[in-house]
Formats: C-alpha cells, structure tokens, sequence
C-alpha cells in the first residue's frame, strides 16, 4: 500500500502549501522520499513557548493513513506531553484502543480522515494546554502542576535555544 | 498472574504505553497470520470443533445449521463486520445484479455528502476511488475468482472498509438529532464517530448496523450466537421487518457471513 500512502502524503503536502495553517511548515526532508517530513512549530501566543521554533520529525508508515505517523521533536523541549527524546505522546496519534494509560473520553484519535495538518494543529494546542494526565514526560508533568514558575523559566530558556541564542 | 513469577515491577511513575502498544501489534501480527481476510466457503462443521465441549453453543450451531447451508469467516481485527457486510453484498450482487444501478448512484454521491459534511475532499478522495472501482468491477461482472482475488488484497480490502465507516460516520452525523439518544458515555455524535467508527479495527455494534444498512439502502440479517439460554440463536433484521439481501453470523465480538 506504499502507493496509496505515497498518493495521499502528496495530496497533504501540496494542501499544506496552498493553504499553511498559521505557525506551521512542515513537508518533505527531501523530494525522494516523502515518508520522513520536518516540521518547524511556533510556540503559540501568550503561552511560555511564545518566540521559539521548533523542530520536529514525523515519520510515516508505509500504510499511511491508516495508521498514523510518529513525531519527535528535533530539539530540546520540556513539556509534560513530549518524552524526553523528544517523541510527541497525544491522542490524535494513537487509534482508539492504543492507549492503556488513558486519554480523556473527548480526545481526538488518529483515522484515516485526520491528516498532517490536523495533528500539527493539535501539537500547538498541546503546547499551549499541557495535559499533565497522561504524562510522557513525568518530571515536567510535576513542575507543570507544582511549580508554575520553574516551568515558564525552563520553556523560556528552551525558546531561546531553539532561535540559537 | 502474581507479578513476581513474571519478573515484572510495575512502576507508577513510568509510562507503560509504548510496550503496551508493541504488545498490541505483535497480537494484530498473530492475527494476521493465522486468519485470512475472507476464507473459502465452509461447513459449520468449524464451529462444532471450536466449541466442542460447549452444550449451549453445540445446540446453536445444529439451528444454525438446520437453516442454513454453510458460512464463511472474516479475520477477527476488529473490522469483521464491514469486512463481512461488503463481501456478502457485492457477492450477492454479482449473483443478482437488479439492485446494482440503485446501489452504485448511492456510492457515488456518498463522496459529495461526506464532503458537504465536511470532510476534506482530500481525506476521503483515495477511499472513495478505491470503493467505486471494486463495484465498477463487479458491475462488470468480474468473475467469482477474480471477485474473490480483489476483495482479499488486503490494501483493497482496507481501503473498502475504510469507505464503509466514513459511510456509517457520515449517516450518523447527518441523522446526529436521532442517533444522539443512542451514544454512549456522554460523548457527541461526532467523537463518537472520530473514536468509534472512523478508526479501523474499531467494533461494530448495533448502531453502525444501523447506520450502514440505512445509507446504503442494504438489508441484513443478523443471527446472534451468544450465551444465551434458549436453543436457538435470535435474530434480528436490519431495519425491522425488511427482506434480507445478506445474512450475518454473530458471536461475541465477532461477524462471519452466512448462506441460506
């Protein structure tokens, strides 16, 4: 099925590029293989991630959309929802069923109608709103919830990494 | 099991999902392995081996057998029913292709529906293709062998299911105002169509049934193999009191596809 996945990750990345939701570029590492994508995110708004850009990996399957891609973050990044190797643990990246620690009920799943875009607007929210539930990363899932302050400095501090400052 | 036999220490502060995945797909990959998609047709001769020493269900299979002539199983992924429902369909009508012209104008404007529901074309474009070429073929009256071959190239095979769902979430979504009554823990009807049905190896419960047969204008009939008391296997027609074009075989979690 490496046909269809490669028809559709072309439909997404030609989407992506008439229509790049805001904050978000993301495509191809290179032209001869469309199954390894680089993202660059930018910390939303009014958030302690505001200023930074951060780069993350997805990498798909050969049945893609099927299931879904995994995503990792390229860079150092201290956040409750991203293991500290960087992969990304949300919902919309896991089917129904993958998740024995538990996502909340309302969660967004991975299908076969979701796409690049919708979990790349996903990410932003995460960073955003932190979900310290279902945590990948438990020593910032701590700070997060207890120590509101030393989590803004250590994000600030990663902001400044990811300009190369 | 006591956790010291396994050697296993669970640790309330470590984040189990990615083993608990891995075990997941090494399960999938056994299944995979073992059961075809569609198998050939069989005797029910199967099911009296599989539950051997099972009076209740022994009494079952003898009055599934006395109404019907044999049957044919899908692969327990968790997409048996639409894997089921579209094999016995499309072979039904390659046997009988009066209800062909009906069927295909619904799946053609399905995709317009989906879209004007919004799904973004580009989702759904790939699935919908797929679909519409498997019942172009049998519209053109492929033969069973080449029916048979199709239907069970599993890339074929999963994009026709993937449509089946898209189908039943968009059916759902239409009908939201109804269907609301009948979903469960207190989720709208579109999560429950984002987590329950748009997901491949999700289960189908009455709800998709009711879904599907409804948007494609399809009748079924299912005979329930349960645990029940009664000698008999219940059954019931989707929608109510219609004349079934196909007959499904139910069993805990689990369609195959029955033949009168």
């Amino acid at each position: 099925m490496a046909g269809s996945a490669l028809k559709r990750l072309m439909a997404e990345y030609k989407q992506l590029t008439l229509n790049p939701p805001e904050g978000i570029i993301a495509g191809p590492v290179n032209e001869e293989n469309f199954f390894e994508w680089e993202a660059l995110i930018m910390g939303p708004e009014g958030t302690c991630f505001e200023g930074g850009i951060f780069p993350a990996r997805l990498t798909f399957p050969s049945d893609y959309p099927l299931s879904p891609p995994k995503m990792k973050f390229t860079c150092e990044i201290f956040h409750p929802n991203i293991y500290p190797d960087g992969r990304v643990c949300i919902s919309i990246l896991h089917a129904p069923g993958d998740d024995p620690m538990g996502y909340e009920t309302s969660a967004e799943r991975w299908s076969p109608v979701q796409s690049v875009e919708k979990i790349l607007l996903s990410v932003v929210s995460m960073l955003a709103e932190p979900n310290d539930e279902s945590a990948a990363n438990v020593d910032a899932a701590k700070t997060w919830r207890e120590d509101k302050t030393k989590f803004q400095e250590v994000a600030e501090r990663t902001v400044r990494k990811s300009l190369g400052l | 099991m006591a956790e010291a036999d396994s050697g296993f220490n669970y640790d309330p502060t470590k984040n189990y999902d990615d083993q608990i995945c891995a075990q997941q797909r090494d399960i999938e990959k056994q299944i995979t392995d073992e059961q075809s998609l569609v198998s050939n047709i069989l005797s029910f001769d199967v099911l009296k081996t599989e539950y051997q020493d099972d009076q209740v269900f022994q009494n079952k299979i003898q009055d599934i057998k006395s109404r019907y002539k044999h049957m044919r199983k899908t692969r327990g992924d968790g997409n048996c029913f639409f894997r089921a429902f579209g094999f016995a369909y499309l072979e039904h009508l390659l046997k009988d292709d009066s209800d062909f012209p009906r069927f295909k104008e619904v799946a053609s404007k399905s995709k317009d529906e989906l879209v004007s529901l919004g799904f973004p074309q580009f989702t759904i474009e790939d699935f919908h293709d797929t679909f519409m070429e498997v019942i172009d073929k049998v519209g053109n009256k492929i033969s069973y062998e080449e029916f048979f071959q199709l239907y069970t190239d599993q890339g074929i095979s999963d994009y026709f299911v993937v449509y089946l769902r898209l189908i039943v979430s968009g059916h759902l979504q239409k009908e939201e105002d109804f269907f609301m009554n009948f979903v469960e823990g207190g989720r709208t009807v579109k999560e429950f169509c984002n987590q329950e049905v748009e997901p491949m190896h999700k289960e189908s419960d009455h709800i998709h049934i009711t879904a599907l047969t409804a948007a494609l204008g399809v009748t079924i009939r299912v005979e329930y193999m349960d645990r029940g008391d009664s000698d008999k296997c219940n059954q019931h027609d989707f929608p109510d009191g219609s004349k079934p074009d196909i007959f499904l075989l139910y069993r805990p979690g689990h369609y195959d596809i029955l033949y009168p």
